[in-house]
C-alpha cells in the first residue's frame, strides 16, 4: 500500500505541492486528475525520486517502507515504476540490454537468480507481441528515433517486463491516437491484480473509458481536492475543473 | 618553441649525422626546422599540448638495433586477414612481421629499400613543423604501395612499439602509403609501448589516394601511460576517392594529432572519426584541418571525447573551402563529456569559406552526462555506476559503431571500457552490444 502523508514539496523557490495526503491500496487503481499546473507531474516525479523536487514536509511509504530516503534506483527495486511523460532518447544504449540489466537488477534484489538469454528473449517477444510492437525496436537506441505513441508503448513494456508493485503513469495517454490508446489500456489492464497498485496521472478522462479505476481524485494547486469514483471523472470531462477550483 | 630547444635539436642532428644515411632532404628538413622553431604553447593552435616535455628528450634515435627483445606475445591479438609488420622504435622488426603482402600490394622498409623516409612536409603549407623532426631524424619506416585496382579491404596492419626511454632517443613510426587508382585497401595502424619507460614518439604519416580508390585508415594511440607522443598525417586524395579515418586515443601522458587532408580532385570524400578517452592528467590534443580544393568534395567528422580526472581533450576541427570548391558539403559535429570536476574539454570547429554554393554545418558541445538520461536509467533499477558507464559508452559509440572490421571494434571496446575503468560495469553491456 501507497501512503502519502501531508507532503509538500518545492522545486527551487516554487511550491508545487502543498499538503498532499492520499493512500492507494494494494490492488486498486486510482487516477490523479487536475488543471494544468495542480502537480499532477510533480507528484510522479517526487514518488520516483527525481533530482531537483525538495520534499519540506510529509512522508510516502510503500508497504511500510519510507520511500523518500531512498535513492531512485532503489526505489525501482523496491517496485516502483515510473511510466515517462516524454519518455528519454538515450542513442547508444540499446533497448533489448536496458530492459535485461531492469529487470536482473530487480531480481538480484529479490535474491533470484539473473535471467538467460534465452528465457530473457522469450520473455520480452510475448509481451512486445502484446503491444504489438516490432522486433526490430529490440536492437534499437532507447527510444531512439520512437514516434510518441511507440514510446509509450516501449514505456508499458518495460512495465510488463518489470511487473512493478507501484506502477505511477504520467500522461500515458497524450500523444497517442485511439488504436494506440486501447493497445497501451490493454497492457496496463493485464498488470492488474490483487498484489500492484497503479497510479494514473492524467489530464483527460479518455483514458479511463479504458482503464477503469476504483478511485478517481482531483489535485488542485497541490493538494487533493475532491475524491470519487470513476463518475467524478465523467462529471470533470462535462463541467470542466473550475467547479472544482473555484471550491478548493 | 625556445630558441635553445632548437639550437639543441640542430646539434643533436649535427652529432648524429655520422650514423644518418648521407641524405640532402635530411639537412633541408633541420635547417627549416631551425629557421621555423617547433611551436610553443603561446600558437593558438598548439596551446593545449604539454610542450615542456621536449625539453628532456634525446631527438636522435637510441640507435639501429633495439635493445630490447620483443616477442609477438607483447603485441595485440592479430586481426584476422591483415598482414602484420612491426616496427620497434621505427625500425622494421622482420621477425614480427609477414614475409609477403597480400597480392597487388607492396611494403617496403623505408631503410632497407634505401628510400628517403621524407616527402612531403618540406612543401606543405601547413603547420607540419613535427614532420621537420621526424624527416630529419627517422632511419625507418613502411613504404606501402598498392596496385591499380588492388581489392583488399582488410589488408595491412602496422604496429609501432616504442620502448626507448624519451632521455635516451626517441622513436620515429613512418608511414608512406601510396595508392594507386580503382583499388580498394584496409589499414590499421597500432601505436604501443612495451616496458613503462616515458617514450617519445614523433610519427610522421603521408597519404596519397589515387582516383576512385578507397581507403580505410584505423589509427589506434595506446601508448605508455608516461609516453609523449606526437604525429602528423597528411593525405591527398584525388578525383572521386574515399579516404576514411579512424582515431582512438587512449594512451599517452600527452598525446598531440595533427591531420592535414586535401580534398585535390573533384567528388574526393573523407571521413574523419574520433574517439578520445583521457583519465588522470593525461591531454590529448587533436588537430583536424580539411582543405576543400576541388568542386563536389565532401567531409564529415566527427569527435567525441571523454575527460575524466583532471585530464584536458581538445579537438580543433577547421574546414577551408578554397574558391574553386563549388558544391562542397562539410559536416562536423564535435562533442565533449565532462567526468570530472577537474576535467578540461575544448572543442572548436572552424570554417573558412571563399566560394559560394557550399553547404557546411556543425556543431559542438562540451557538458556533463544528461541528467535526464541518468534518471531515466536508475529509475529502471540500474545501479549508477553502470548507469553513468552507459552513458558515456553510448556517447562514443557515434564513432566505435563505425568500425567496421568486428574483430578490431571488439578489441577497441574492451580497451575503451578498460580505459574508463568501467569494464566489470559495462560487462554485461558489452557482451549485449556485441
Amino acid at each position: 500500500m501507497l501512503r502519502i502523508d501531508n507532503l509538500h514539496v518545492a522545486v527551487g523557490d516554487k511550491k508545487v505541492l502543498n499538503g498532499l495526503t492520499l493512500a492507494v491500496p494494494t490492488g486498486e487503481v486510482h487516477a490523479i486528475m487536475g488543471p494544468n499546473g495542480s502537480g499532477k507531474s510533480t507528484l510522479a516525479y517526487v514518488l520516483a525520486g527525481r533530482p531537483g523536487y525538495e520534499v519540506t514536509q510529509g512522508s510516502v511509504t510503500l508497504d511500510g517502507r519510507d520511500l523518500l530516503a531512498l535513492e531512485p534506483q532503489e526505489r525501482a527495486h523496491e517496485g516502483v515504476f515510473l511510466g515517462f511523460q516524454y519518455p528519454v532518447e538515450i542513442p547508444g544504449v540499446n533497448n533489448v540490454y536496458l530492459l535485461k540489466a531492469a529487470l536482473n537488477a530487480m531480481r538480484r534484489h529479490r535474491g533470484l537468480s539473473e535471467v538467460d538469454a534465452f528465457e530473457f528473449l522469450g520473455l520480452v517477444r510475448e509481451k512486445m507481441r502484446l503491444m504489438r510492437m516490432d522486433e526490430s525496436f529490440l536492437s534499437r537506441g532507447v527510444n531512439e528515433g520512437f514516434s510518441g505513441g511507440e514510446k509509450k508503448r516501449n514505456e508499458i513494456l518495460q512495465m510488463l517486463v518489470l511487473e512493478p508493485k507501484l506502477a505511477l503513469l504520467d500522461e500515458t495517454d497524450s500523444g497517442l491516437d485511439i488504436d494506440a490508446l486501447k493497445v497501451v489500456a490493454g497492457g496496463v489492464n493485464t498488470l492488474r491484480c490483487a498484489e500492484r497498485s497503479i497510479v494514473l496521472v492524467t489530464h483527460y478522462q479518455r483514458l479511463l473509458d479504458y482503464i477503469v479505476p476504483d478511485h478517481v481524485h482531483v489535485l488542485v494547486r497541490g493538494r487533493i481536492a475532491r475524491s470519487g469514483d470513476r463518475t467524478l471523472a465523467l462529471e470533470l470531462e462535462k463541467r470542466g475543473y473550475d467547479w472544482v477550483t473555484e471550491a478548493a | 618553441m625556445s630558441a635553445p630547444l632548437a639550437t639543441r635539436i640542430a646539434e643533436e642532428f649535427a652529432a648524429a649525422a655520422g650514423s644518418l644515411a648521407p641524405d640532402s632532404q635530411r639537412s633541408r628538413a633541420i635547417d627549416a626546422l631551425t629557421a621555423r622553431g617547433l611551436p610553443s604553447s603561446r600558437d593558438e593552435n598548439w596551446k593545449y599540448v604539454n610542450l615542456r616535455s621536449l625539453e628532456k628528450v634525446r631527438f636522435a634515435t637510441a640507435g639501429a638495433a633495439p635493445d630490447l627483445a620483443i616477442t609477438a606475445d607483447q603485441l595485440p591479438p592479430q586481426i584476422q586477414g591483415y598482414a602484420r609488420y612491426t616496427f620497434v622504435d621505427g625500425v622494421l622488426a622482420p621477425a614480427l612481421s609477414a614475409s609477403a603482402a597480400p597480392p597487388g600490394i607492396v611494403v617496403r622498409s623505408m631503410r632497407s629499400s634505401g628510400s628517403a623516409p621524407g616527402n612531403g612536409a618540406l612543401q606543405s603549407e601547413g603547420d607540419l613543423r613535427f614532420a621537420l623532426l621526424s624527416e630529419a631524424f627517422a632511419t625507418d619506416g613502411a613504404a606501402i604501395h598498392v596496385a591499380a585496382d588492388a581489392q583488399c579491404p582488410g589488408c595491412i596492419e602496422l604496429v609501432f612499439v616504442a620502448s626507448t626511454e624519451a632521455t635516451r632517443g626517441a622513436s620515429y613510426p613512418r608511414i608512406d602509403l601510396k595508392v594507386a587508382p580503382g583499388a580498394r585497401i584496409g589499414l590499421i595502424e597500432r601505436h604501443i609501448s612495451v616496458g613503462s619507460e616515458a617514450n617519445f614518439i614523433n610519427s610522421l604519416a603521408s597519404v596519397e589516394i589515387g582516383r576512385d580508390s578507397s581507403v580505410q585508415h584505423y589509427r589506434l594511440q595506446q601508448v605508455g601511460a608516461r609516453a609523449v607522443c606526437f604525429d602528423t598525417l597528411r593525405a591527398t586524395l584525388a578525383q572521386s576517392s574515399k579516404y576514411q579515418l579512424y582515431s582512438v586515443n587512449l594512451g599517452a601522458q600527452s598525446a598531440r594529432s595533427t591531420v592535414h587532408v586535401q580534398l585535390a580532385g573533384a567528388n574526393a570524400e573523407v571521413g574523419l572519426f574520433n574517439a578520445s578517452v583521457a583519465s588522470r592528467t593525461q591531454v590529448h590534443d587533436t588537430f583536424q584541418l580539411v582543405e576543400h580544393i576541388a568542386p563536389n568534395t565532401r567531409t564529415e567528422q566527427i569527435f567525441r571525447g571523454i575527460s575524466a580526472g583532471r585530464a584536458r581533450v581538445a579537438c580543433n576541427g577547421k574546414i577551408v573551402v578554397r574558391k574553386d570548391a563549388s558544391g562542397t558539403d562539410s559536416r562536423q559535429s564535435l562533442r565533449g563529456l565532462l567526468a570530472g570536476a577537474d576535467a578540461e574539454i575544448d572543442v572548436r570547429p572552424q570554417l573558412e569559406i571563399y566560394t559560394d554554393d557550399v553547404r557546411c554545418s556543425h556543431g559542438a558541445t562540451a557538458g556533463k552526462l544528461d541528467d535526464n538520461m541518468l534518471f531515466y536509467l536508475l529509475s529502471r533499477g540500474l545501479d549508477r555506476a553502470t548507469a553513468m558507464a552507459l552513458l558515456k559508452w553510448a556517447f562514443l559509440e557515434d564513432v566505435v559503431a563505425r568500425i567496421e572490421v568486428p574483430e578490431l571494434r571488439r578489441q577497441i571496446e574492451a580497451s575503451l571500457a578498460g580505459q574508463l575503468n568501467e569494464t566489470n560495469a559495462l560487462q554485461g553491456a558489452l557482451q549485449e552490444l556485441l
